[in-house]
């Protein structure tokens, strides 16, 4: 997943996300890319656009 | 390795009253928060009624409340207003918009002075079952360390994450997850300073646009959207707003937040084994306001009262942690799911329809401003919502 650096790392995206792949830091968002089934969910979720796939 | 009774993860409002309530218990706390400064940057319209801070006993202190509120303007799709204020109504909604940045800090303070140790920039990584227990693996610059705790409070926010690494399914699903989006404005122009606005239709689908008045030409302008209801994302849905609405014609953004609201109602298990949830992360917000400034302060109070009691009863188990649930649903439980059907018709109406209704309510003489007292407009003036909502009132 390609994080935009314009995230704002509200955790909408971690929230969403069906396998709780996501860390959400102060100002990192990390990714567990490896148990990533590429659902979308997140890339939709995001209300500013930050996520692309990778 | 770190040892407390009880760790807190999370410390807005909910979290911090969860902390507080623990530690007035007799309990010993920790509050984390993985921000360096408790409460920015907000994510939230900032309004809350003054009724829901009375019964939790949280005097108003005038550095965080911003505004007191004088009432209610709903405004339809093809500008049908519906004013709710003092000049119209005897009982007003009474409310004040915060300002969420002290707020949530005043929160934590009132945690801190109970007892409470908070550790802020400290990032909840991971958790583990260890006996009657949970580790947690935390972060704090540089250092990773453990804090093992016989009760977690789980009051991670609307990403909910630490309850699913104790196997909850607290995940929300993408149909009821609002993508709120919202400017700080100076310049707004509102035809009336002490009254919020909503703004409904297809101006925001899924969900609604507000401003919230903060004082003097200031105000939140913002809005929410379901994102499977849209192609467009939620800035854009902000961007036409603020462009099209007669308010912000000459308002100017300091501030711009963003952050998913969960409004699907509370999930079926929001405890377990030395972990209960609260705030958010238990989905404790009324679905057809998304506010859940009160609600979430109340999951967190029974939190941490019954947190404090099975630490001095020595049992951390499930079914004592199950009290909670049980609290929590007969205070806010049935409002928010009678809510959820209120909003589930809300947003099977069309512009044409909710238009149709503004113009009915212009001619209704409410007595008071409450969700309650809407409904039961709203079945007098649609057919419609008297089959799906009738059962309700």
């Amino acid at each position: 997943m390609i994080v935009k650096d314009w995230c704002m790392y509200c955790g909408e995206c971690a929230g969403v996300c069906p396998k709780n792949l996501i860390e959400v830091k102060e100002i990192t968002l990390i990714f567990d890319d490896k148990d990533c089934k590429e659902c979308n969910t997140c890339v939709k979720a995001c209300p500013i656009s930050a996520l692309e796939k990778g | 390795m770190i040892k407390t009774d009880v760790l807190v993860i999370g410390s807005g409002p909910a979290g911090s009253s969860a902390a507080k309530h623990a530690a007035l218990g007799g309990a010993d706390v920790i509050l984390i928060d993985k921000k360096s400064e408790i409460g920015a940057p907000k994510r939230c319209a900032e309004g809350v009624s003054k009724g829901g801070l009375e019964n939790l006993g949280i005097k108003p202190n005038p550095r965080w409340v911003t505004k007191e509120l004088d009432g209610v303007r709903l405004v339809s799709p093809n500008g049908t207003n519906v004013w709710m204020t003092s000049d119209e109504i005897k009982l007003p909604e009474a409310g004040y918009i915060l300002e969420r940045k002290v707020f949530d800090k005043h929160m934590a303070m009132d945690a801190a002075r109970a007892g409470a140790e908070i550790r802020v920039k400290t990032l909840a990584k991971g958790m583990k079952k260890d006996k009657d227990s949970y580790i947690v693996t935390c972060e704090h610059m540089e250092d990773l360390f453990e804090i093992k705790a016989k009760i977690i409070i789980a009051a991670d926010g609307p990403e909910s994450r630490v309850a699913r690494w104790a196997g909850l399914k607290t995940a929300t699903k993408a149909k009821n997850m609002e993508s709120g989006i919202q400017f700080e404005m100076c310049g707004v122009e509102m035809e009336k300073q002490d009254v919020i606005e909503f703004y409904f239709g297809s101006v925001a689908p899924g969900g609604y646009a507000w401003i919230f008045p903060k004082g003097e030409d200031i105000a939140n302008v913002g809005l929410a959207v379901i994102a499977l209801d849209t192609d467009k994302t939620a800035y854009q849905h902000l961007i036409e707003f603020v462009e099209n609405c007669p308010a912000t014609q000459n308002a100017q953004a300091v501030e711009l937040n963003v952050g998913g609201d969960p409004v699907g109602g509370m999930p079926k298990k929001i405890y377990g084994d030395n972990l209960l949830v609260v705030g958010d992360a238990a989905g404790q917000v009324n679905p057809l306001t998304g506010g859940g400034i009160i609600s979430g302060m109340t999951g967190g109070m029974h939190a941490g009262i019954v947190a404090a009691e099975a630490i001095v009863e020595e049992d951390y188990s499930e079914k004592k942690l199950k009290q909670y649930d049980k609290n929590v649903r007969e205070d806010i439980g049935d409002e928010i799911d009678k809510y959820l059907k209120v909003k589930d018709y809300a947003l099977s109406l069309s512009d044409e329809e909710l238009d149709s209704v503004a113009k009915a309510f212009q001619d209704i003489e409410f007595k008071k401003v409450s969700t309650t007292e809407l409904v039961k407009s709203l079945v007098k003036v649609s057919p419609k919502a008297l089959l799906k909502l009738g059962k309700l009132i």
